[in-house]
């Protein structure tokens, strides 16, 4: 049975702490990578570790990974220290719920397989046939699949498709939730279940270019399948494209001063950057500002690594997503726009929290784009 | 203190749109997910608990055909220790007091301090088979119990009745309890748990096994017998309150206030 340190490879560690200082809710929480990474180093094998609610609160946001001088990945760690939580079946029951709910109904959000298609009512959004062969593939997500307020990004990605004219498959109804979230949550057994089902599925089409509505599905497909044979990108990614060959035209625009807030599973976990940054300065009467902080320092919103999902633990001040949604009417701008649901859907809520209403609005790219066709 | 825990195999309803099957003997299972009994998962977290502060053995018992193995592969992994199937055409189609009949044979043979289970199984809400299985194993039982304790060889168990009171009994031991959803927070299966699990043995009885003759189990053995099922008739009484959200509550409170609700 290898040690946290062997598994992890935690040797390397020299307790800089610049991982802890640069994780965004070590300002706020009790979690304390270093420490963690301090007690895989000198501390007892994963069976007997110290159970650590504060492991929770972790976004997998990345920045530790991406800061650490020598190497050593805390963020896996802190998903190895939830696995041992999980196999002791000791997570809190919201957590239990949503991997229980993946596990039947191939979604976390606790709804039934049969109306994974309810988003596309209206529409006429094509299903893959048994073994056709799919150019490109929209891999819908569960969130945009079933959430009433992110149904509207796979709606207005349709309308992208349809004006670009070009033609695209969803899987419908078999489309099953792609593992990004349950790996972070530390459910290793689950997450290849799900990659086995997935594969089995992906592998009986050819398929050219999966694209996501979300960067999580993109992230896990891109780096965590193996070889699909097919290259996935993300919707902001695909955009870019299409825009670059002219395929897309707005005839409309959107006179308004936006900014834009980077994903970190699209940014610091992927490094995409620019694309949507293009697609938005593409956009007529788009004005575009810079956040302080943007890029690689962009401020998590705290719904990545199965945050949707956790009644976080022994939380302090002010949340994530509150400081970013006033960061942006600092700005002075009408729109906050993201490209990634679970963002959508934090700084959505924390415009209500933070007393912001009628200030500010959150919108995805997807939608933006849409509404200047 | 060793436990005996029976649970069953049902399906999950809650946002399906149903159809009764052909037979209109039941509801046509294709598309559905199946899981654990709500109230039996419940049963089979008491059991781990009180197996963890006291010591003993979990035994859990079903009655069912060979896809009812999953949910026991699931318990095992969760911390039972035994897992046992009554495996047997004779046993299907009973109804609560037949399949009391196959479970108490198979309990008999047991060493047993306690057993649980649900209160109501969310497939046919009978809400019998805790009770019938008291009856024939000749010890007490108590239903809808929210709350337990358990020292020097007596359960005290808190039953829930109407409008939050709960009553209080004291049983001796052995005994069955049906156990109300809400006593305790079910943990959670993980598959590489249950894929352990998976490798561990599962008891198989039949009739003869327990010496149970056709007549006393199942569709033979059962008292009652569906005739049919139907779909509730559509109704009317469902009234929308249109407006804006001030006016449709300002509509909401008149009615309120009409049927003597504020």
């Amino acid at each position: 049975m290898p040690t946290l340190a062997e598994k992890y490879e935690l040797l390397g560690c020299i307790q800089c702490g610049r991982c802890t200082a640069g994780c965004p809710v070590a300002l706020r929480t009790f979690l304390n990578v270093r420490k963690l990474v301090y007690e895989g180093v000198t501390g007892p094998g994963p069976k007997d570790a110290k159970e650590r609610p504060e492991a929770w609160n972790c976004t997998t946001c990345s920045t530790c990974t991406e800061r650490c001088p020598k190497g050593v990945k805390p963020m896996e760690l802190l998903i190895g220290l939830r696995g041992a939580a999980i196999e002791k079946g000791r997570v809190g029951p919201t957590i239990r719920d949503a991997l229980e709910s993946t596990f039947k109904h191939g979604n976390p959000w606790g709804r039934i397989r049969d109306k994974r298609m309810e988003w596309a009512e209206e529409l006429d959004v094509p299903v893959a046939a048994d073994g056709e062969a799919v150019p490109l593939l929209y891999y819908v997500g569960c969130t945009p699949a079933y959430d009433p307020r992110c149904q509207d990004i796979a709606r207005s990605l349709v309308r992208v498709f349809s004006a670009a004219g070009v033609p695209f498959s969803t899987f419908g109804t078999a489309e099953s939730c792609c593992g990004n979230e349950i790996r972070r949550m530390g459910e290793e057994g689950l997450f290849e279940l799900l990659v086995e089902g997935n594969r089995e599925l992906l592998d009986s089409h050819e398929i050219g270019t999966i694209v996501t509505s979300s960067p999580h599905c993109m992230n896990t497909f891109k780096n965590e399948y193996g070889d699909l044979g097919c290259e996935v990108v993300h919707y902001s990614q695909y955009f870019d494209r299409l825009l670059d060959e002219g395929k897309l035209s707005f005839g409309g625009s959107v006179e308004k001063k936006v900014t834009y807030h980077d994903p970190c599973f699209l940014g610091k976990h992927n490094d995409v950057f620019d694309p949507p940054r293009r697609v938005l300065e593409c956009v007529p009467g788009v004005t575009f500002v810079e956040f302080d902080r943007s890029r690689e320092r962009a401020l998590c919103c705290e719904g990545g690594g199965g945050r949707m999902w956790v009644e976080a633990e022994e939380e302090r001040g002010e949340r994530l997503a509150d400081t970013r949604v006033k960061d942006a009417v600092a700005l002075g701008v009408d729109l906050l726009v993201t490209a990634c649901p679970f963002c959508l859907m934090t700084l959505d809520d924390a415009v209500k929290t933070s007393g912001s209403e009628g200030k500010i609005e959150i919108i995805d790219l997807a939608q933006l784009v849409a509404e200047a066709l | 203190m060793n436990i005996v825990v029976c649970v069953k195999r049902v399906p999950e309803t809650a946002e399906a749109d149903l159809k009764i099957a052909s037979d209109r003997k039941a509801i046509d299972e294709e598309g559905l997910a199946f899981q654990i009994n709500e109230s039996d998962n419940y049963a089979l977290e008491q059991a781990l608990l009180i197996k963890e502060d006291l010591g003993g053995e979990v035994t859990v018992l079903t009655a069912g055909p060979e896809a009812s193995e999953e949910v026991l592969r699931m318990s095992m992994a969760k911390g039972a220790d035994t897992a046992v199937r009554l495996a047997d055409d004779a046993f299907a189609d009973g109804d609560a007091v037949a399949t009391a009949q196959a479970l108490a044979a198979s309990i008999k043979e047991m060493e047993y301090d306690l057993v649980l289970t649900g209160c109501m199984a969310s497939d046919d809400g009978a809400t019998a088979v805790g009770v019938a299985l008291a009856e024939l194993l000749g010890v007490p039982h108590a239903t809808y119990v929210v709350e337990m304790e358990i020292a020097d060889g007596k359960a005290v168990v808190g039953r829930e009745l109407e409008g939050g009171l709960v009553e209080k009994l004291d049983m001796k031991l052995p005994a069955v309890v049906t156990i109300q959803t809400g006593i305790n927070e079910p943990r959670y299966a993980s598959i590489m748990g249950i894929a352990r699990a998976s490798k561990r043995e599962i008891t198989l009885k039949s009739a003869s096994d327990l010496g149970l003759a056709a007549a006393v189990v199942g569709a033979e053995g059962s008292r009652t017998q569906i005739l049919g099922l139907d779909y509730p008739p559509v109704g009317e009484g469902a009234e929308i309150l249109e407006g804006t959200p001030a006016e449709a509550s300002g509509k909401l409170a008149q009615v309120l206030k009409e049927k003597g609700f504020a």
